[in-house]
């Protein structure tokens, strides 16, 4: 993950991101939001220009060193027809739903869609 | 079952207690990330995709019943309901949080249970044969020389960081149905052809990942009381020799290849002179000490077969195949061993709820003298019931759901987490066995095709033990899409063998019908009697190529044809 994330920083990654992390005390995925932290994926903020990005990241910097939140990187993602940013990438929309062989859990359970 | 003592139990609380200040110390922030991980991760907790993912060792996976009741006990207040068995006989727990988990080490210490060395560079959880102590070609029972290698590897000072994490496997059979030679060490119990004596064959540097070696035998013929002293000496070679500037090429497995084995071997027997033998092996008062909590249960003295179960199995359909299918010859006249599969028809392949948990050892500790075992293959087993009381033990394994008769058989899948939970994978693994599973799900069909291991790993570092998969199966990412290369002719017993690739890669939807046409080849090919093993052994992997081929380009054909609908 170290390598994706340096690669990540000396490019940037593609436009529109999100920031995803754990939250330390509990491991639950979060998302950055417009009030902070917030584990419901439909409610993370979305960069789409590099300087909304780089706030993001230098927030989850922020969050990381106060213990708040650990592993934060930015995502990819594409705005879908209700208007909510899917990750690009299968690996990182698994980290927004949750299992696939277990839809009772994760995200998509605790946030289903058109709740 | 060995019982800890007082040394263990202190060792054991010690642990918790120093885990839960660290816990503490990362949460007011004294703790740095990097300073913390090491730490969480010599007590078995990772963080996974969703949340954190806590690995429990079961040494030389045996269990009893109070000790499954906790750990149903704790699925249920801690998780959501359920664990997960692994390839290397641990127990995993997908949503523990961080929080709790100095709580949940507590409740695992009162029933004898850790976490210690589940993670990290450092000697692993022991594992071993299913059936140790119950086999007919058994020298001796490997568990007590698990044990002795638990007691000496827990935070050995001198391994506590290895350039890599280190396995090992012991079996007392001839037949290995512990992995032996896919082991970073793999140590078998024989006698001495001449003298008649017990010792060890030490075979050293196997391993999967993503670079796949057989183990090479360094040892033919080790006496019992020198086992330790001569670990240690490997362990030395490998701690000063092995490469920490790669970890990709830190294993056990590239040092004894890049040294070449005869050298290696130098180097060991080198080591070993050197070392104070006496000093380092374990007295042996402590090794019989350690035997005797192994041995045998007091089993009743019964005749060969029985009576009971023939009628019972005449009766009922469904009794005689689970028999025929789970059921393990037992050396003790009119016992049976009974595998639990843990692989239903579109089941995550080693799952277990919290309630068949609490169901099975119930079931353990009535009939099976409050004994069970885990299987490397993720199923579990009941060593010795009797087979008087088998019609009981099958009725009340069906009440709680875990009475599928396929052990060995197609549908009987590992399969790593992949990435519906892990944080390396590269793609998914459960799906793709559960799709296998519903597509061969007809029983006859099952048992028409026999024993045919398929091995599933989400990832290259093979978790899933792809490579030594009758059928292996590796998930990797191509150009954004899970992508899956098919293997054939693995094989992770005594005949051990990697896989070899039949072709490119396929979607996951094609897995299934990628798999049908192989086994549609050998059902072709097969000569009578012969596994699917034996034939791809005699057969050679050209037919399976041309199968697979043919699969793939009538399959593009067909996609070519829905993309293209009729005028």
């Amino acid at each position: 993950m170290a390598d994706v994330k340096a690669a990540a920083k000396a490019k940037g990654p593609k436009l529109p991101v999100i920031l995803i992390a754990n939250d330390l005390l509990d491991g639950d995925v979060v998302f950055f939001g417009a009030q902070g932290w917030t584990r419901d994926p439909r409610a993370a903020k979305v960069a789409f220009d590099a300087e909304t990005a780089a706030f993001m990241e230098a927030e989850g910097r922020a969050g990381f060193v106060a213990n708040i939140v650990v592993d934060p990187y930015l995502v990819p993602v594409e705005i879908d027809a209700a208007g909510f940013p899917v990750a690009s990438h299968y690996r990182e929309a698994m980290r927004q739903k949750g299992p696939s062989i277990h839809p009772d859990m994760g995200k998509q359970a605790d946030y289903p869609l058109g709740a | 079952m060995y019982r800890y003592d007082e040394f263990d139990e202190r060792f054991v609380r010690e642990r918790v207690a120093q885990f839960r200040h660290q816990v503490e110390r990362r949460l007011d922030g004294s703790l740095s990330d990097d300073e913390f991980k090491p730490l969480r991760l010599k007590n078995g907790l990772y963080l996974q995709l969703h949340a954190y993912m806590l690995r429990v060792a079961i040494p030389y996976g045996t269990l009893n019943a109070r000790q499954l009741r906790q750990l149903a006990h704790i699925a249920t207040r801690f998780d959501k309901g359920y664990a997960h068995f692994t390839t290397r006989q641990n127990l995993q727990y997908n949503w523990p949080k961080l929080k709790d988990v100095p709580e949940i080490l507590d409740l695992l210490a009162d029933v004898e249970m850790h976490c210690i060395q589940t993670s990290g560079n450092c000697i692993r959880n022991v594992t071993s044969d299913q059936f140790a102590g119950v086999a007919k070609d058994e020298v001796e029972d490997p568990r007590p020389t698990g044990e002795l290698i638990r007691q000496w590897s827990s935070l050995h000072p001198e391994f506590a960081w290895l350039p890599r994490k280190f396995k090992i496997a012991v079996t007392g059979a001839e037949h290995d149905r512990a992995a032996i030679k896919v082991h970073d060490i793999g140590l078998r119990v024989l006698r001495h052809a001449e003298t008649g004596e017990v010792g060890y064959e030490v075979i050293v540097g196997g391993g999967l990942g993503r670079t796949p070696m057989i183990g090479k035998v360094i040892r033919d013929f080790l006496p019992k009381g020198e086992l330790l002293a001569y670990l240690e000496a490997v362990m030395r070679v490998y701690n000063a020799e092995g490469r920490r500037d790669n970890k990709y090429k830190a294993r056990v497995k590239i040092l004894v290849h890049e040294t070449g084995p005869e050298e290696f071997i130098r180097r060991v027997e080198a080591e070993y002179a050197q070392l104070n033998g006496p000093t380092i092996n374990a007295p042996e008062d402590e090794v019989e000490r350690i035997a005797a909590y192994f041995a045998p249960p007091p089993y009743e003295a019964l005749p060969e077969d029985s009576a009971i179960l023939d009628a019972a199995r005449r009766a009922d359909p469904a009794l005689d195949r689970f028999v025929e299918q789970n059921g393990f010859a037992h050396k003790q006249p009119g016992y049976v061993a009974l595998t639990v599969s843990l692989k239903p028809i579109g089941g995550v392949p080693g799952d277990m709820s919290d309630a068949q948990m609490l169901a099975f050892a119930d079931i353990a500790e009535r009939w099976s003298f409050d004994e069970l075992r885990v299987t490397h293959s993720q199923n579990l087993v009941l060593p010795h019931v009797r087979q008087d009381d088998v019609p009981a033990v099958f009725a009340a394994l069906q009440a709680a759901g875990l009475a599928t008769a396929n052990a060995g058989l197609v549908t009987d899948i590992i399969a790593c987490p992949g990435l519906d939970y892990c944080a390396l994978a590269t793609a998914r693994s459960i799906p793709i066995a559960q799709g296998i599973a519903r597509t061969f799900a007809d029983e006859a069909r099952q048992r028409e095709i026999g024993p045919l291991p398929i091995k599933i790993s989400g990832c290259i570092n093979a978790c899933g033990h792809h490579h030594v998969g009758a059928i292996g199966i590796l998930g990797l990412e191509k150009a954004g899409v899970e992508n899956y290369q098919i293997t054939v002719g693995g094989d992770a017993t005594e005949n051990a063998a990697l896989g070899e690739r039949l072709g490119p890669g396929i979607d996951a939807e094609d897995v299934p019908g990628a798999i049908e046409a192989i086994v549609d080849v050998y059902l072709k090919e097969r000569q009578s009697g012969e596994v699917f093993i034996e034939t791809v052994r005699r057969a050679g992997l050209e037919p399976f190529k041309a199968g697979f081929q043919a699969f793939i380009a009538s399959d593009e054909g067909a996609r070519t044809l829905a993309a293209e609908p009729a005028q």
